[in-house]
């Protein structure tokens, strides 16, 4: 701390109904200096940032998830609202900046109405005038702001005109602050009537600071048009204001019909998964190949001792497991980044909002389900969108059975031992299936979980679908990549370190107590020798004595405690079953690439000291469905938690999913061995 | 009565009143469907519901359920 006295740097909060260009003025203000946590879909939790260094002005800005009105009507806007009357740690904000559509004048009016009416000081951004300037309006900001009582400059948030503007007179308004009047909470408007009585308000603001361009014929020449203009009072004005983007209507007209709507739709979900496999292939193997390699020649340098084990085995396979997950986050989340700024989204929210609705979900579930593929924990942050409470418990209830992106390295593997590797193209198929497997059984389940309702979830609550359908738009491609850039960093953030301890945690319950194992050596050649060393080790670690305790479990799913130990290890998270296997299988990287060493040790691994193989088709397709269906995920366990407000959520998904996996498991193992396939 | 979930495909109405006794009345006046305004049935989803909207300059997607509580006629 130093002793000069400064004034503490100001909070400024931004806030604006969904739509209205907020982020885009966040990201225009805080440049690179913010934290978020942001997620595909929503804008779900705030981020936090600091005025950029290129403008002399110093203050700390904090963004929120869009607001329609103060008074809130899902858990989303209640937390914005409350954050907004007094964040939990910087209180309440010196100024807010509300961004308004000016496209959208009267609707988004009301928010920044209620806001003056609570005495904050506001300032008000009006964004995407250029929209209205090609209807031929214009928004006269000087009479608006004189009928409103607070300042109005006009940006736009993509190119950054304006802004230097909107700063400078965020700097006069903090620093001329004199009184501070207190914060009034929100009962404007509750009553039907104040309500019609406050559209009726903004109407008649809205009619006085329309004008209209002067010249109509030139469209392009609007700055020139926009030097002559006159103001007129025309009720005309109002009425083009008010037109919508007759391109758009043309285009919902396809996708949202009730053929081509269905096919779009199917076509869109079916090239966003395949493109997850496909595009990612080449790059996984990338990244599997290098640690493998990575993992053999440090343990040529460092030796065959402990810790040349611990390097190679425990922290650079432990790393590798984390990071063989990038390509397909980068990919699902650039694709829903991408699908969310064209508009599509909401068009495929509405178009499924029906059939959702028939097992107790909503529209709005869609999108947190779509992320559930990448990972459930951003999806079940995603549900805050839902304002019905019951249906969005039910939502985050079936996320664990989206088939996230942890579970690809597993199924990667298993259909690697099943499939014969000159016929690799089946495999893009078989995980196709498993796809399609897991949507069917996720609606079975949540049919039969809503039937259940008032016994499982006990909510009661009305269901409701109201959402605004933008304009389509061509997608910026700097944006999504930005965001995904964002989602991505904030997803290993979370999971890369829980991931990478419990790997190292597993290698030491497989190597110790007994780290240098005493064996006769002689006569052995040193690789002979390093493997009965590694199998001792094993035979006498931890794991082992805990695997022996679960043998009974794993048995009559034709599995032994090594599986039994990998999977309890995958409740880290399931993608450390591979690297599970691969230390308590005790591979020894001398194939090209991990997984191939993985599986070639998979097929000499053999049932106690009897001949009979330990992985055969019916086991690994056995352990395929237990992936499907078990809740193999601490974290997910941990935000489902916190999200449905208590342990009644997660403790019935422990107890449902990993009954329904083990169940599953043990009837299709012995039934397909009863059919005769070993 | 006719509520706007009665609406045909493109047809324009004037919204009459909003029935204040349904649990999504103050959303759907705070989002601006308010007496006086013009709405247009612009679009419907695959199975006819929800229905889309265009009120104010934008296209807001109602369930049929919500849109009857917009009185039109």
């Amino acid at each position: 701390m130093n002793h000069y006295t400064t004034a503490p740097i100001p909070l400024i909060t931004l806030v604006g109904p969904p739509n209205s260009g907020k982020t885009t003025l966040f990201n225009y203000l805080s440049g690179k200096n913010y934290k978020t946590v942001n997620y595909p879909g929503a804008t779900v939790e705030y981020s936090m940032g600091k005025f950029q260094s290129k403008f002399s002005f110093k203050a700390n800005l904090l963004d929120s998830p869009g607001i329609v009105s103060l008074i809130p009507n899902s858990l989303d806007e209640e937390v914005s609202i409350n954050s907004l009357y007094s964040h939990p740690k910087l209180g309440p904000p010196d100024l807010v900046i509300i961004t308004v559509d000016a496209s959208q004048l009267s609707r988004h009016l009301l928010l920044a109405n209620q806001l003056i009416e609570s005495n904050f000081r506001i300032i008000i951004a009006l964004t995407m005038v250029d929209i209205l300037q090609r209807k031929n309006l214009d928004i006269d900001t000087a009479k608006l702001g004189k009928l409103l009582a607070c300042e109005v400059v006009k940006i736009d948030g993509r190119s950054g005109k304006g802004v230097e503007n909107l700063v400078a007179k965020v700097e006069n308004l903090i620093l001329s602050k004199n009184s501070t009047s207190e914060l009034t909470k929100a009962i404007i408007g509750n009553d039907s009537n104040d309500l019609i009585e406050t559209y009726k308000k903004i109407e008649l603001i809205e009619s006085e600071v329309l004008i209209r361009l002067n010249d109509t014929s030139l469209l392009s020449n609007v700055s020139k048009a926009n030097k002559q203009l006159r103001i007129l009072i025309d009720p005309k004005s109002k009425i083009e204001c008010y037109k919508i983007d007759a391109r758009t209507t043309k285009i919902d007209r396809i996708l949202l019909h009730r053929i081509w709507g269905l096919a779009v739709f199917f076509g869109v979900m079916t090239l966003t998964f395949t493109s997850i496999f496909w595009l990612a292939e080449p790059l996984i193997s990338l990244v599997d190949g290098f640690f493998g390699l990575l993992s053999s020649e440090s343990l040529k340098l460092l030796g065959y001792g402990w810790f040349g084990d611990l390097v190679a085995n425990g922290i650079i396979s432990g790393t590798g497991s984390i990071l063989i997950f990038v390509p397909q986050i980068v990919i699902l989340f650039m694709i829903l980044g991408l699908l969310e700024d064209t508009g599509y989204l909401a068009r495929g929210a509405m178009l499924i909002d029906k059939p959702l609705s028939k097992i107790g979900l909503n529209g709005k579930s869609f999108v947190p389900m779509l992320s559930g593929f990448a990972c459930a924990i951003p999806a079940i942050l995603a549900t805050r969108t839902i304002p019905n409470r019951r249906e969005r418990l039910l939502t985050i209830f079936i996320i664990p059975l989206m088939s996230c992106s942890a579970r690809l390295p597993v199924y990667a593997l298993l259909l690697a031992f099943i499939l014969p590797a000159d016929k690799s193209w089946l495999g893009g198929f078989m995980l196709a299936s498993i796809y399609i497997f897991s949507i069917v059984c996720s609606i079975i389940i949540a049919g039969i979980i809503n039937k259940m309702r008032n016994k499982l979830i006990k909510e009661v609550d009305s269901s409701t679908f109201i959402l605004e359908l933008p304009a389509y738009r061509t997608p910026k491609l700097k944006v999504a990549l930005n965001n995904t850039f964002k989602s991505t960093t904030t997803y290993f953030k979370k999971a890369g370190p829980v991931i990478l301890i419990l790997s190292l945690l597993l290698w030491m319950l497989t190597s110790f107590p007994n780290i240098n194992p005493n064996i006769e050596k002689t006569g052995l050649t040193e690789i002979e020798a390093m493997s009965l060393i590694k199998a001792e080790r094993l035979s006498t670690s931890y794991a082992a004595d805990l695997g022996k305790i679960i043998q009974p479990v794993m048995a009559p799913i034709g599995m032994d405690w090594r599986v039994g130990v990998s999977l309890i290890a995958a409740f880290a998270a399931r993608e450390v079953f591979v690297s599970s296997l691969a230390l308590i299988f005790k591979v020894t990287s001398d194939e090209s690439t991990l997984q191939n060493s993985i599986v070639s040790a998979m097929r000499n691994a053999r049932v106690g000291k009897t001949q009979q193989k330990l992985f055969t088709t019916s086991t690994i397709i056995g352990l395929i469905i237990y992936f499907i269906f078990a809740m193999q995920c601490l974290s997910t366990i941990a935000v489902s938690r916190k999200e449905s407000g208590g342990w009644r959520i997660p403790i019935l998904q422990i107890v449902i999913f990993t009954a329904a996996a083990y169940l599953l498991t043990f009837v299709s193992v012995n039934g397909l061995r009863a059919l005769g396939l070993d | 009565m006719k509520s706007a979930a009665q609406l045909k495909f493109g047809e324009k109405v004037v919204i009459r009143n909003i029935d204040s006794s349904h649990p999504s009345s103050r959303r759907i006046l705070e989002i601006g469907f308010t007496p006086g305004q013009e709405i247009e049935m612009v679009n419907s989803s695959v199975f006819n519901d929800p229905l889309a909207f265009s009120i104010r300059g934008t296209v807001i997607a109602l369930r049929k359920h919500e849109a009857d509580c917009i009185i039109v006629e």
